[in-house]
């Protein structure tokens, strides 16, 4: 009603601008409280962790967050953390591949397979990480023994003897409860290709091998592209599992920040390295998302 | 729920069974498909059967054993009688806690997810975009980062230990994959019905209760339950910001690094698992690709 009364007169352009598009703006009011509740509770205190870790108790700048722990180790922390990611996506998408590709086939019993890749998300990470320390204990033996006893191997291994085993541990078990999440993804990507490219590669020759590589690989390439951006900040940010297992040794970001946080070191000290895992989370966002644009 | 596992579904919807050599039954690759698919099964099912046997098997064929037995040779119940007496463990309480926790978290999904939902499938394209992306990031943000800072405004507003509190920290983990479940839950409703309430004379927020939420039940079902997963599954917030009543999963790795009998907290764990095995089969079909990609796929 108002619009014809306006007619003679140009609107305010704001409120023009509002009345024209109100059809999109609206929809804007129903995204507000998600926007609102994310912006205080999690961009918030994120930032607050940068501005936490360049002050000291009585509110001044300073470097010394950073510096003390570049002392404790920081690098290996992040050297740690780092192989541990990569061993973990290695390992995750190797297997997620297979699977997918398995549960991607007609066969006899691929329900229940598909079941079996799904189990994993729903037993509580806790519990996993309980069952995988007495897999891989640290003191030697173990359930992996059991195993390996089986095929003939006997000999001790000491799951947290050198940082190599430790690391390898976590990233079994890890991958162990994760897998799962990337194969649902990656079927989601190969239902995505049309079957006749199939029936051209086969036409053309290819076997397999090269549809996989030719085909497959391509189609799902958007799909492996999210799949690593959200394994891999879960990757980096692995925090209950590896406390779990392995406690400090060796030490990963997540776990320092939470024994500095509890051990009388304080906020600050700890805020310091969460805002260096902060800077690597956002720096393999930017990096997986730039190179997986491309094209 | 008769449809299927939807790893099965999905991949059999849009494509034809691969061309077959034939109906040759055991030839020398399909033994060896069959062979890679039982180790694999084999390998994905150890864990869990590890953690039956430390549940139901004599502490000393278990923990206190240096290679331990993988056939059990005897069964017993006692982990979880002493998992499960009221007087001696916080078990029960600690259940009570998360199960409060979880179906507040649930809840809250739903109720910020909906609307949200809503308008990203009414937005353009660009700020959509925009939008999910920003859930996207959220969803990759270190929970430890967020917990510690977080700490203090909580205290400050009463929130710290308490279920609310916890609940609206694990709501970050819940809320983007709620969204995208609902997005595309909104986007498969043809937009005539909307519009049809609303010249009907129904208010934009009525016509979005009375005639388009009532046809995405069997998603939100979907999405409270994935919700309620999360929450029940999720530690680190929950370790964090506790402080008298731990959750469950915090009592559980409180008691198997150190105070009490761990087989206890095994032994609880697993029982009070079943359901959400149980739930994670049921859900295997709503836990699609499709809707974790629709953040970056845009």
């Amino acid at each position: 009603m108002a619009d014809h009364r306006d007619e003679g007169r140009p609107p305010a352009p704001v409120a023009g601008y509002l009345r024209r598009h109100r059809e999109q703006l609206l929809p804007v009011l129903f995204v507000l409280p998600a926007l609102a509740y994310v912006g205080y509770f999690a961009f918030y205190p994120a930032i607050d962790a940068v501005v936490l870790s360049f002050q000291t108790p009585i509110l001044s700048f300073t470097f010394y967050n950073y510096q003390a722990n570049v002392n404790l180790g920081l690098y290996t922390w992040i050297a740690n953390t780092f192989w541990l990611t990569l061993g973990a996506l290695a390992l995750q998408f190797g297997l997620a591949l297979g699977i997918a590709s398995i549960v991607n086939r007609n066969f006899r019993g691929k329900r229940i397979f598909a079941t079996i890749a799904i189990l994993p998300i729903g037993i509580s990470t806790v519990v996993a990480g309980y069952a995988f320390s007495t897999i891989f204990p640290g003191s030697g033996g173990g359930y992996a023994a059991s195993v390996l006893s089986v095929v003939g191997y006997h000999e001790t291994i000491y799951w947290l003897q050198t940082p190599a085993k430790a690391l390898l541990a976590v990233i079994i078990a890890d991958s162990w409860k994760n897998t799962a999440l990337v194969v649902i993804i990656l079927v989601a990507g190969y239902a995505s290709i049309p079957s006749t490219l199939y029936q051209a590669a086969a036409i053309d020759g290819a076997g397999p091998l090269r549809q996989f590589r030719y085909v497959t690989l391509p189609g799902i390439r958007g799909f492996i592209v999210i799949a690593l951006l959200i394994r891999g900040a879960q990757e980096f940010n692995i925090f209950q599992l590896a406390l779990e297992m392995i406690g400090q040794y060796p030490q990963l970001l997540t776990v320092q920040i939470y024994v500095l946080y509890t051990s009388g070191e304080g906020i600050y000290l700890a805020s310091a390295v969460a805002s260096v895992l902060l800077g690597i989370v956002s720096v393999f966002i930017l990096v997986v998302l730039l190179l997986g644009t491309r094209q | 729920m008769s449809a299927g596992p939807p790893l099965a579904v999905a991949a059999g919807e849009e494509r034809p069974p691969a061309p077959r050599r034939g109906r040759k039954r055991w030839t020398l690759a399909n033994v060896g498909f069959y062979a890679v698919v039982v180790a694999l099964s084999a390998a994905l099912l150890f864990p869990i059967y590890v953690i039956f046997l430390l549940a139901f098997v004599p502490d000393h064929y278990t923990i206190f054993s240096f290679v331990p037995p993988l056939i059990p040779p005897a069964l017993t119940l006692t982990n979880l009688e002493t998992g499960l007496a009221l007087s001696t463990a916080p078990f029960l309480p600690s259940m009570y806690f998360s199960l409060e926790i979880a179906f507040l978290v649930g809840v809250i999904a739903l109720a910020i997810g909906i609307p949200t939902a809503y308008g990203l499938s009414r937005l353009s394209r660009g700020i959509a975009y925009a939008v999910t992306t920003v859930m996207f990031i959220v969803n990759m943000l270190p929970s430890i980062v967020i917990a510690i800072p977080i700490t203090v405004p909580f205290i400050k507003a009463g929130l710290y230990g308490s279920a609310l509190g916890i609940a609206l920290t694990q709501e970050l983990l819940a809320l983007p994959v709620t969204v995208f479940l609902l997005v595309g839950a909104f986007q498969g409703l043809p937009r005539d019905l909307e519009n049809q309430a609303r010249v009907d004379g129904a208010g934009r927020i009525r016509a979005i209760f009375g005639n388009l939420v009532p046809l995405i039940v069997p998603a939100l079902a979907a999405s409270f339950l994935l919700a309620w997963m999360f929450s029940w599954d999720e530690s680190t917030f929950a370790l964090i910001l506790y402080s008298t009543n731990p959750t469950l999963p915090v009592t559980i790795f409180l008691t198997v690094t150190g105070r009490g009998n761990p087989l206890v907290g095994v032994a609880f764990s697993f029982v009070a698992t079943v359901p959400v095995i149980i739930l994670t089969v049921i859900l295997q079909k709503y836990l699609k690709g499709e809707d974790f990609t629709v953040g970056v796929r845009g």
